[in-house]
Order: C-alpha cells, then structure tokens, then sequence
C-alpha cells in the first residue's frame, strides 16, 4: 500500500499544451512531493507505459479528447492488463456529458474530473486527487461520487 | 289497420285467393249441372209437346180415315177410299216415333201399346165396314150396326188419346215449373259466380297495384342508395368489384372504371380487359393472388398500381372477400381504395423523416461543438484570468483593473450563456424517457447543488410535500433549478429572499381560465418568492426565447432560462403560467399531468 507521503509518481496525458502547463504549475505551486510526467497524447502514454523496467504509476490524470489514441483507447487498454491493476485513473475532461462520464465509469475509470475554469479549483482538485484514499475511494464507487466535484 | 296488414301479407293473400278460387270452381259446377239438368228439363218438354202433337196428328188421320169412309158409303166414289186403308203407313210411321218419343216413360209407352191396339182394332172395323158396304147383299141395318161400332171405338180412341194428352200436358206444365224454378237458381248461381270472380279480380288488382307501389318504392329507394353509394365511392375514390365464381361473371362499379383512368362501363368487366390498366410491374402479382383466390376461397388484400391511358400511376388498396348471393351462387367482392395521396403523403413523410433525422444528428453535433469546443477556449480564457489576477494584478493601473475585471465578468457570462444554451438544446433532443420521480428527492439534490447561491444570498427555501410525478427526471430538475436560480437572482437586495415550493389545489377559477376539464388530472405545483417581481403584462413574454425584461444592469440573464422552463413544461404535456406586481414577488404556477395523459 502506496501512502501519500511517499514521493508519488503522477502521469497527466493531454494534448493541450496550456493545460499541461497549467496543471504542471498547480503541482509545483501546491509543493508536494512528487513526480509528475507528461504526454502530449495517448500514443506517448502507452509507448512509455510497455516498456517493462518503469516504475508504475500512483494515478493517471487522462484527457479523453486526444489525438491519435483517445483517452477512453488508453482506459481499454490499461484496464485489460493485470500488471496496471494497481494504478489509479483520474479522467480529467473538459467534457461533462453524460455519456462520457457513463462509459469511463463503465471502463474501470476511478474518478472523473471536469477541468475547472479557475486555477485555484484545479490546485484544489489535484490535491484532493492526489491525497485521496483510492482504496477507499474505489471500494465504494458508484456512478454518484464517480463524478468528483470540488 | 291488422285487416290491412293481413291484406298486405302476401302469403295471407295467397290463402285467400286459393280458397275464393275452390269456392269458384265449386260454384261453376254447380251451375254447369244446373244447366245441364235445365238442358234435359228442356228435352223433357219438348219431347211431351212432341208427343201430343203427334198423338193429334194421329187422332186427325183416323178422323180423316172415317169421313173418307163415310163418303164413299154415301157417294159410292172410289176416289175417296182409294187404297188408303191398306195402307197403314203414315200411321206406324206415328206410332213408331211415339213409342221412341216414350221409350224413357214406361207408363206411357203401354199407353201407347194399347192405343195401337185401338187402333187395329180400328181398321180392323174399316175394313169390315168397307167390305160391308162394297158387298151390295148387306142391309142397311148391319151397316148402321158397324158404322156405330167405328164411331165408338173413335170416340173411344179419342178420349183415350185426350186423356194421354191432358196426362202430357200436365207433365208438360210441371216440368215447366220445374224448369222456370231451376232457371232462377241458374241464375242466382251465375249472378254469384260473376260477382265473385269480380270480387276476386278486383282485391287481385288491388293487391297488385299496392305490390306494385311497394315494388316501385323500393325500387326508388335501391335507385337512391345506388346513387349515393357511387357519389360516396367517387368523394371517398374507391370503387367495387365482383365476380360470380360459378359463371365467372364480373361487374364493376362506375368509380372502379375512374381509378383505372377511363369513363363508367369504358369496356366489358373481365380479367382479360382490365390487364392493360394495372402497372406491368405488379401484374404477375396482382393476378396470381385474384386467382389462386378465387382456387381457396380466401380473402385478399393488397397493394398495388393502376396504369391508366394518359400514364399516370395510381397506388391501389385492394381487399376482396368472398360471400353467397341470393340464388347461392358463391361470389368475391372487393374493394380497391385509391392511396395514392396517402402513399406520396408517406413518402414525403419519410422524406421528411429522414431529413429531420439528419437535421437533428447535424443539431447534436452542433450541441457538442457548444458543450465542448465552445467552452475549451473559453475556459482557457477564464483560466488566464484566474492566473493574472492571482500573480499580475498588482501590476496594473487602476483603469485596467477595472477592465480586467470586466474581462472576467463578460467571460462568466459568456459561460453561463453556453451552459443555458446546452441545456436548452437538451430539452428539444427527442429521447424523452418517462420514469417516476419523486419531486422531493429532486428538491433536495437541487438544494445541494444550489447551495453555494444559496447561502450568499442568505436565502429561506420552503418545501412542502410535493407528489411523485411521471417525468424526464433531468429536465425536471432542470425545470427547478432554473426557477429557483431565477427567484434567487432577482430577489430584493434590502430583505432575505423567501422562496417556497408547495403542491396546491386546483381553483375552480383556474379550470376555467385553462380549460381544464377534471381537477384530478394535472398536478399544480407553485413557486413564489418576494423578489422584485415584475408587471403582470409581461407574464407570457418572460418565457420567449432570449426575451429578457428590462431591469437594473446588474440582474444579468441569458434569456433563456425561463424558455428552457417553458419548453420543459410543454414536453411533460403541462403549462406554465405566472402572476406578478413589480416588487411583490412572482408566483410561478406550473401544471403537471398526471400519468395517463402523457
């Protein structure tokens, strides 16, 4: 059992450069220790996510709107291999609609995150995020606190 | 009136006249044996005249014999005796016939035996007064003697004879009577027979003339209908058809000759004669199925086309069915209904169809270009300016401040115009699934979410035991959330804003107002506050797409909450109405159906 206070390694895969940025500057500004990767796409994610020596993962923040293979490609795919078993999927999408949220919740997503409109919201998402108790989390989920509002 | 209708009731008649007829014929024969009985009674007469003449005739040839006798005794000339007496012919001759005149009257005819036996003895005395007076040696006394003897037996013949005749005449009289009293039965019969047989033509006449007027009435009413039944066939375009199976025999309505394009009765109804007029495609089709009907006797129905002369097409609905007529022949009758309209109708509805599907599928893209790439950028923007004003603020000048902070405020708006605008689209989408809802659990969740808005502006919400509707549950809630952002927005800036949503009775005012036919049938639920309100004139406009009412700059609105409202409203199958006084609040009055009108 992975504990926050251990350095954490987060993946965030997005094709949008300015939220890349943002997101990486809300980590730095909420100065907690941990390690962050980023992936302008899908591809890049599971090119990196195969090759056998990595160290996995705590959570994978994914967009579902990427080039190439979509979020929801990567979610199929991580979910039908036993060795991710343990790493925990934030969807983090710009998307609200009830289809999107249904499929991913379907698909084995853990938690499924609008992208806020204020950068203070996104440092208090990434932090509720990152310091959740996922096993916790995930033991009682349901299509209600799938969808996580700040 | 039963007379009449015993009269009218053609098989009483029948009785009638079969019985007048054997009363007749009884009648007739009854005067036929009367007229034959008259007939003989006749005969009877004449033969007794007959006889009496003849009996005379007889007594005047003795006479005559006896005074030739007398003559020749006084004159002595042979001129009068001449070979008269031996010839007795004239007189066997008489007696001849009066022995047939009498052959049926026993009495009579030894009446006349004995008479011929006077008779010879007669003769028998003149001859011997003849021989007597021939032989000069007889005396004058002998003579006397036998010239008196012959005038006894003559006188004696005489009364003999006047005796049978008085005897005859006196039959003669009654047979006569009898014969005048037949005659008058004869005639009473007859009289009856004519009367009754006139009788008897006569309620014939009369029974047939009003069998005639009942014919002929029917036969106008048949006309009528007949006529009505074509002008319903040519209004409604159908027309009929029939066929005897047995003789095979076809007859078609005026209009079945009009859906084929040509004028009543154009050509003779057959099979044969009727191929040109279906469309080449379907005749294979259209006969096989007539005629392996007409093989199993069961009914058919289809589709197909008429082909008429000038080319166009005709869709035909055809249905036959199969009965017996009167005379137990089996026949089909059939129905073909011109679908012609209806057919380009239902293309053009498919037509329709699918390009409303293509609109539609076009209208979701155009949400998702809403939804989501509308408000990518947007939140971009809002995200800068969340950054900037977090770190660079400080920086600026008073006067870009105050634009940085309209910045901010038009992108907010701008957002909130986009969400309406997704949410009103999701209202016009057309899977509207109905399920029970319960109004107080959606309260509560619309409360929670509002909560924030809420407690800024320090708001009561009121709830009261709302029912459990059949609804779209998320336009429902969207229908709440809208009205209760709308009360909290607009709500008076100097005193705590009270809102409150209760179910209440329908007013019998309002079942007028709104044509509402049973009280039990809608759900009336209220939301009123006491905001700023507004005047009641505006009260339809308010829900009109982007009409927003003019007030202070500061209540900001898209325009569209109050239509999303509306046009959820109108999709449950209810209305919504409002009542309102500038600065008395609103009251909002939304009326549900309940579940079986939807």
């Amino acid at each position: 059992m992975i504990t926050h206070q251990d350095s954490m390694h987060i993946l965030l895969a997005d094709d949008d450069e300015d939220d890349r940025t943002f997101f990486s500057e809300a980590i730095q500004e909420l100065k907690m220790n941990n390690k962050l990767t980023l992936f302008k796409d899908g591809n890049d994610l599971m090119d990196y996510l195969e090759h056998p020596e990595i160290k996995l993962p705590h959570v994978l923040f994914l967009d579902l709107n990427m080039p190439g293979k979509t979020g929801i490609d990567c979610l199929k795919e991580i979910r039908s291999n036993t060795r991710f078993k343990d790493v925990s999927i934030a969807i983090y999408s710009t998307s609200s609609s009830e289809k999107d949220i249904e499929d991913t919740f379907v698909e084995g997503a853990n938690i499924y995150i609008k992208k806020p409109n204020d950068f203070s919201k996104l440092k208090e998402v990434i932090k509720e995020a990152v310091n959740m108790n996922w096993q916790f989390h995930t033991s009682g989920l349901n299509i209600e606190t799938f969808f996580f509002s700040i | 009136m039963k007379i009449l209708g015993l009269y009218k009731n053609s098989q009483v008649f029948k009785i009638a006249l079969a019985i007048a007829i054997v009363v007749v014929c009884y009648i007739a024969s009854m005067f036929y044996s009367q007229m034959k009985k008259l007939d003989s009674t006749v005969e009877l007469i004449a033969n007794s005249n007959e006889t009496q003449l003849e009996l005379e005739k007889l007594l005047s040839v003795i006479s005559g014999y006896e005074t030739s006798l007398r003559s020749y005794i006084i004159t002595k000339d042979e001129t009068y005796i001449e070979s008269r007496f031996l010839n007795r012919g004239k007189i066997e001759e008489s007696i001849t016939r009066l022995k047939l005149l009498t052959a049926n009257d026993t009495a009579r005819n030894n009446d006349i035996d004995r008479l011929k036996k006077l008779i010879d003895l007669r003769f028998k005395l003149f001859r011997k007064t003849l021989l007597l007076a021939q032989s000069k040696n007889s005396g004058p006394l002998t003579l006397n003697e036998m010239l008196l003897e012959s005038s006894n037996v003559t006188e004696m013949m005489k009364s003999f004879v006047t005796k049978i005749i008085y005897s005859e005449s006196t039959k003669t009289e009654f047979e006569n009577n009898n014969h005048q009293f037949e005659l008058q039965d004869s005639i009473i019969t007859a009289f009856l027979l004519v009367i009754l047989s006139l009788l008897i033509l006569l309620l014939s006449f009369q029974k047939m003339n009003i069998d005639i007027d009942e014919l002929k009435k029917a036969n106008d009413q048949l006309k009528l209908l007949n006529e009505s039944y074509n002008t319903a066939e040519m209004t409604a375009g159908f027309g009929h058809w029939m066929v005897n199976v047995e003789t095979n025999k076809y007859t078609f309505s005026d209009n079945l000759f009009r859906l084929m394009g040509v004028e009543p009765n154009a050509f003779e109804p057959n099979i044969e004669n009727t191929i040109p007029y279906i469309h080449p495609d379907d005749l294979e089709y259209v006969t096989k199925v007539h005629k392996d009907s007409l093989v199993s006797h069961q009914s058919t129905s289809m589709i197909f086309r008429f082909l008429t002369p000038n080319g166009d097409i005709k869709y035909s609905m055809g249905v036959g069915s199969f009965t017996k007529n009167g005379s137990g022949d089996l026949i089909k009758i059939g129905v073909n209904y011109d679908i012609t309209s209806q057919y380009k109708k239902t293309l053009e509805l498919e037509e329709n169809n699918k390009e409303l599907k293509y609109i539609n599928t076009k209208l979701e893209a155009f949400n998702n270009i809403v939804s989501h790439d509308l408000q990518e950028p947007l939140r971009k923007i809002q995200m800068f300016i969340s950054r900037l004003e977090e770190k660079e603020l400080d920086l600026l000048s008073p006067q870009g401040k105050d634009y940085f902070s309209k910045i901010r405020v038009t992108a907010n708006r701008m957002q909130t115009l986009l969400i309406d605008l997704v949410n009103y689209s999701r209202t016009i989408k057309g899977d509207k699934v109905f399920v029970e809802t319960n109004l107080n659990k959606v309260l509560e969740e619309i409360i929670q979410d509002l909560s924030t808005n809420i407690e800024d502006k320090k708001a009561i919400i009121t709830i009261g035991n709302l029912p459990t509707i059949k609804a779209i549950p998320f336009q429902v809630k969207q229908l709440f959330i809208n009205l209760i952002s709308n009360s909290l927005k607009y709500s008076k800036e100097d005193s705590t804003p009270e809102i409150s949503i209760t179910s209440k009775k329908i007013t019998e005012k309002e079942m007028q107002d709104y044509k509402i036919a049973n009280k039990k049938e809608y759900h009336k639920i209220v939301i009123s506050d006491n905001g700023i309100g507004f005047k009641q004139e505006y009260s339809e406009k308010i829900f009109l797409l982007f009409k927003r009412l003019e007030t202070d700059p500061k209540y900001s609105g898209t325009g569209l909450g109050l239509a999303i409202c509306s046009r959820i409203v109108e999709n449950h199958k209810g209305f919504i109405k409002v009542k309102s006084k500038p600065n008395l609040g609103a009251k909002f009055y939304i009326f549900l159906p309940k579940g079986d009108l939807l």
